[in-house]
């Protein structure tokens, strides 16, 4: 999947990045052998068991993807006036981390429905945990939307930066919604300060996953940021060029 | 492009707002969309994800004020309760000591087979006769759907069998005894 | 859908997604930058202003 990023596709890339790309096809790759071929299938759930090495690193990435995007709107917000290019580096940061946040957000859910038809017997249900998630999904959609909505850059980026702070409330609800409603969803298969409740090779196939999925997220982030910046600049210099066209228009008609 | 002439110092915003004003409407539009979805499942939540389920203690208790009405009661199936016939599942669902007789029309899940498998079911009581395993019950809670609810336990086929064994402590302060599944 | 079938849908359905986004990424990058004359990107580090240096 990260192939691309090696195949002379050299606007976003450096040495840097080449080497993250290559370890996050590789690391992908074994995740793959180890998810889908290593561990072994589950007492109860049989092979039904090997969605949960790409469903819960998924949402812990989209969880990490949004606290970036709220940790960089923070900065952005406190910031922006005393850096010199206005803020915009943390404004980009958040608006990269969010979209790959969204995407696997988007990854979680299928991954999910997918997983509950052959355990649960259904596709969806309304209940807090899959209610929040969605919500968490079409929030930070929203989110996205909004930065593309056409305003100055600062005003837009503070707008932004607002919005990413609210939305950033449903994440702790989605991840205890299983603790503080009743829910059909199954309790957190990983939570600081309780014994994970998952045998020797599923627990540490898990583990590596979660590892393998944060250096393709963290690829992904990286690029991301570089191709909003490349957008800044074709806008600028866009708006610049057809300014200048209009006015040379304007001046020879006079 | 429109390329009427304009006046040198009215340009630079003239040419901002044409640019902008491409691009609004259809952000209005997917905004208006993200609205209504949100506007839409958070009424779905509010409606069914406080109380998604009644636990089958909670379900007998509550039998004379819920009469007829639908709603989700959640259990464990035991297993020597389980008999089939005719398109028609029986079993018993225990929770907090309290068990109950359940009728149920629809194809099961796969899952339903494993001992002691936590399940939601969609229905309304019954005051009825139905033919149990252990008897004849004069209460059943008539069910056509069921979800399985399994635990965030995984353990490694390779290294446990399933057993009909209740889970680790979750008969312990009952006073009743669970006979064994006919094999 | 079986669990075998279900296992093949999810993974497939993730490493699709996945490919086609980064492709995206990429992709995108590549096209801009050459609508603005950019070459590589000199700078490793995304806390600093990535696209601002060109080799053209």
């Amino acid at each position: 999947m990260t192939a691309a990023a090696n195949s002379g596709a050299k606007m976003t890339a450096t040495p840097i990045t080449r080497v993250l790309g290559v370890s996050a096809l590789a690391a992908t790759a074994l995740m793959a052998v180890l998810g889908l071929v290593v561990s072994p299938p589950d007492v109860i759930q049989g092979e039904a068991v090997r969605m949960l090495y790409i469903h819960v690193p998924s949402i812990w990435i989209a969880y990490g993807g949004f606290a970036l995007t709220s940790i960089s709107s923070i900065l952005f917000l406190r910031r922006s006036r005393r850096r010199p290019d206005q803020g915009r580096h943390y404004d980009r940061l958040a608006g990269s981390a969010a979209e790959v946040g969204v995407v696997f957000t988007a990854i979680t859910l299928i991954t999910g429905m997918l997983w509950g038809k052959v355990t649960w017997g259904t596709y969806w249900q309304w209940d807090a945990r899959l209610t929040t998630t969605v919500l968490l999904f079409v929030t930070y959609l929203g989110y996205l939307a909004l930065r593309r909505l056409p305003a100055e850059p600062t005003v837009r980026s503070r707008r932004a930066a607002v919005m990413a702070l609210i939305s950033f409330i449903n994440v702790p609800i989605v991840h205890y919604s299983v603790d503080w409603w009743r829910t059909l969803h199954q309790k957190a298969s990983l939570s600081v300060g309780r014994r994970p409740e998952i045998t020797g090779e599923m627990y540490w196939t898990l583990l590596y996953s979660m590892l393998a999925v944060t250096i393709l997220a963290t690829w992904l982030i990286i690029h991301r940021y570089r191709v909003i910046r490349l957008e800044e600049l074709r806008d600028e210099e866009g708006l610049e060029a057809l300014i200048a066209s209009r006015l040379n228009k304007a001046v020879g008609s006079h | 492009m429109d390329l009427t002439p304009l006046h040198e110092v009215e340009a630079p915003n003239e040419m901002r707002r044409r640019v902008h004003r491409r691009r609004r409407w259809s952000v209005l539009v997917i905004a208006a969309v993200l609205i209504f979805a949100m506007a839409f499942i958070t009424a779905q939540g509010l409606r069914n994800a406080t109380l998604f389920f009644r636990n089958v203690d909670e379900a007998v208790e509550q039998r004379s004020e819920l009469g007829e009405r639908r709603f989700r009661i959640q259990g464990r199936v035991i297993p020597s309760s389980v008999k089939s016939e005719s398109g028609l599942t029986t079993f018993e669902i225990v929770h907090n000591c309290v068990v109950a007789s359940v009728l149920h029309s629809s194809d099961p899940p796969e899952l339903f087979s494993s001992p002691w498998i936590p399940v939601v079911l969609e229905g309304h009581w019954v005051d009825g006769e139905v033919e149990t395993v252990a008897g004849i019950d004069t209460h059943y809670f008539s069910s056509d759907r069921m979800l399985v609810k399994h635990t965030n336990e995984y353990a490694s086929a390779n290294e446990k069998r399933i057993t009909d064994e209740p889970p680790e402590g979750f008969l312990d302060q009952c006073s009743f005894e669970v006979p064994a599944a006919a094999s | 859908m079986s669990e075998v079938a279900t296992v093949v849908a999810g993974w497939g359905i993730t490493f699709v997604l996945l490919a086609t986004y980064s492709m995206w990424v990429v992709l995108r990058g590549k096209n801009i930058g050459q609508e603005l004359g950019i070459g590589e990107i000199q700078d490793s580090d995304p806390g600093k202003d990535a696209g601002a240096t060109t080799d053209s």
